[in-house]
């Protein structure tokens, strides 16, 4: 029995210690969130909080987290009331161009950021629109409709069309039953993929550097920029904050979908 | 779950209506904005690549003759493959174990994916930042054995191959992992049944199973890669540029939008035609499934 035991736990062993090295370089910025430090050094020679009560005092980093909230949520608006049409038509309909247009639906997902966002740039520069949270939104709210799309997608094709016969037939008519039938139960998917929009434009960095100028400066582009030209500390604290909302996040979904493994068999 | 799969199929065909009228109206406000919003920004760089500063197709001549800039589009694709093979390498154990276990260390292997899948890519990025600095944690364990100053880690291909890597290993774990997750146990079972050992089972059985994930996985990470931003510019060195690293450069420091623009439309037709050879086989859409 040797051998079984040994090519069992080998693999244990090594998936054991890329799981450490995707986490642990993450958790180290949590104690240099605490660190006096004013540049980037391990251990910290020292711990307070000093520089929690900078970026919760800072308006450059208020700012940008104030635009990152608005951004996202803006343009994960737009991407909802364009991909949800969007999903029923290529999930429950047969038309000429499906394979064209759902190649056309994946198209921001595949072309590279830093081509988009030279595109974006020149584009938007001729609307007058860079440097200003319209401009992010729009281009965000397009970069966001392939996930939104593919999860409502994976949704509908789940959902049990019978549910819809049975409300018709008892009297129902199509709006009536599509508002109390269709959308609640593809709610969990629904939101599964707003969250998925709304994260992908929270994270997104590479359009926001090319676009947002001073004034629409997001989250991740405000860091790309400190990092860069002066390695503010306030930095870690961002990023502790972040990561520690993610974590949350993940951890919560991961026991709701443990408690509720049916709702969300379809969606996945 | 052949029953399932037949019902299901049935579904399909059945309820699915050929109103293409309706279907048009739902689908076009999604394709128009794509249309207005993205192809014409993206066709804006075409153009600017042929007409910045004037019409010519110069930029595409220099990108292809001058040594300098071939060598960036060859260290791009060198830089993509080693950090497709470091990914998979990491990765397939990693999410083999995952998807045949339930258990709490699943679960727990899961998170650390998730966590890292959801997080940044410049927060994550920073955090390499730390640890390869000079006053970071391998330099305090360099001076602690007593071995003095470490050789220069940050700001050389070596940082902004293992920051992509780190970056890129949950979409591959994640690509590896929805494949994995649907080889039926019973198949390995049965293989150890017969005889097999669990090492045969495994590379006649499983391994031949989990390799659309495998092409998926690699064809994901390789193309993001190619394309890759954040993490060479803020970790990288001039000395071994990437695509992108150049046109930053040619931008910040040369305000040469037109050429930028060319090596743009250079990534995109390299990213395009991969994906196309990609769609020809295995058809775009599980890319992402």
């Amino acid at each position: 029995m040797a051998r079984p035991s040994l090519f069992a736990s080998l693999p244990l062993l090594f998936a054991t210690l890329v799981a450490l090295f995707l986490v642990a370089p993450m958790a180290i910025i949590v104690p240099m969130s605490f660190s006096t430090a004013i540049s980037f050094e391990f251990p910290p020679p020292g711990f307070w909080t000093g520089y929690y009560a900078e970026y919760f005092s800072s308006p450059a980093w208020l700012d940008a987290t104030a635009n990152s909230f608005i951004i996202a949520f803006g343009s994960m608006v737009l991407t909802l009331l364009v991909a949800l049409p969007a999903a029923f038509g290529f999930v429950r309909y047969r038309f000429r161009g499906k394979g064209a247009l759902n190649m056309l639906m994946m198209l921001p997902v595949i072309v590279p950021a830093v081509v988009s966002a030279l595109g974006y740039y020149g584009f938007l520069s001729l609307a007058y629109l860079t440097g200003t949270r319209t401009g992010v939104i729009l281009a965000h709210s397009i970069l966001s409709i392939p996930v939104a799309f593919l999860v409502i997608s994976a949704a509908l094709k789940g959902f049990d069309r019978n549910l819809e016969r049975a409300a018709m037939s008892a009297g129902a008519g199509p709006l009536r039953t599509f508002l109390w039938i269709t959308l609640p139960v593809l709610r969990p998917g629904i939101l599964v993929g707003a969250l998925f929009a709304f994260l992908h434009s929270f994270n997104e960095a590479v359009v926001a550097i090319f676009i947002a100028g001073r004034d629409a400066s997001t989250l991740p582009k405000k860091m790309f920029e400190s990092i860069r030209l002066e390695s503010d500390p306030v930095i870690a604290v961002v990023s502790t904050l972040l990561t520690g909302a993610i974590f949350l996040g993940v951890l919560l979904s991961m026991l709701f979908r443990q408690s509720a493994p049916h709702r969300s068999g379809n969606a996945a | 779950m052949s029953t399932a799969a037949s019902i299901e199929a049935a579904g399909e065909r059945g309820p699915i209506s050929r109103d293409g009228m309706t279907a048009w109206l739902l689908v076009a406000p999604a394709a128009l904005s794509i249309i207005v919003l993205f192809v014409v920004p993206i066709g804006y760089v075409l153009l600017l690549s042929v007409t910045d500063p004037t019409v010519s197709l110069d930029h595409y001549r220099r990108l292809f003759t001058v040594p300098l800039y071939a060598g960036v589009m060859l260290n791009t694709f060198k830089t993509s493959l080693i950090v497709t093979l470091a990914c998979l390498l990491f990765g397939y154990p990693l999410a083999y174990v995952t998807a045949r276990r339930n258990d709490a260390i699943a679960a727990i292997f899961l998170l650390a994916v998730g966590l890292s899948f959801w997080t940044g890519f410049v927060v994550r990025t920073y955090s390499w930042l730390i640890i390869l600095g000079n006053k970071g944690p391998v330099a305090a364990v360099y001076a602690l054995a007593g071995w003095g100053r470490p050789p220069q880690l940050l700001f050389t291909s070596f940082s902004s191959t293992l920051g992509m890597t780190h970056i890129l290993l949950p979409y591959m774990v994640l690509a590896l992992y929805g494949v994995m997750r649907k080889i039926d146990p019973s198949y390995l079972r049965a293989a150890e049944s017969l005889g097999a050992r669990p090492f045969a089972a495994f590379s006649h059985v499983f391994l031949p199973l989990s390799l659309p994930g495998v092409v998926n996985g690699s064809v994901l990470v390789f193309t993001m890669c190619l394309g890759f931003y954040i993490t060479p510019i803020l970790l990288g060195t001039p000395k071994d540029m990437m695509i992108s690293q150049l046109i930053s450069q040619q931008i910040e420091d040369l305000l040469a939008w037109g050429f930028a623009s060319a090596i743009a439309v250079v990534l995109l037709a390299a990213t395009l035609v991969l994906l196309g050879i990609y769609n020809r086989f295995a058809g775009l859409d599980r890319l992402w499934g």
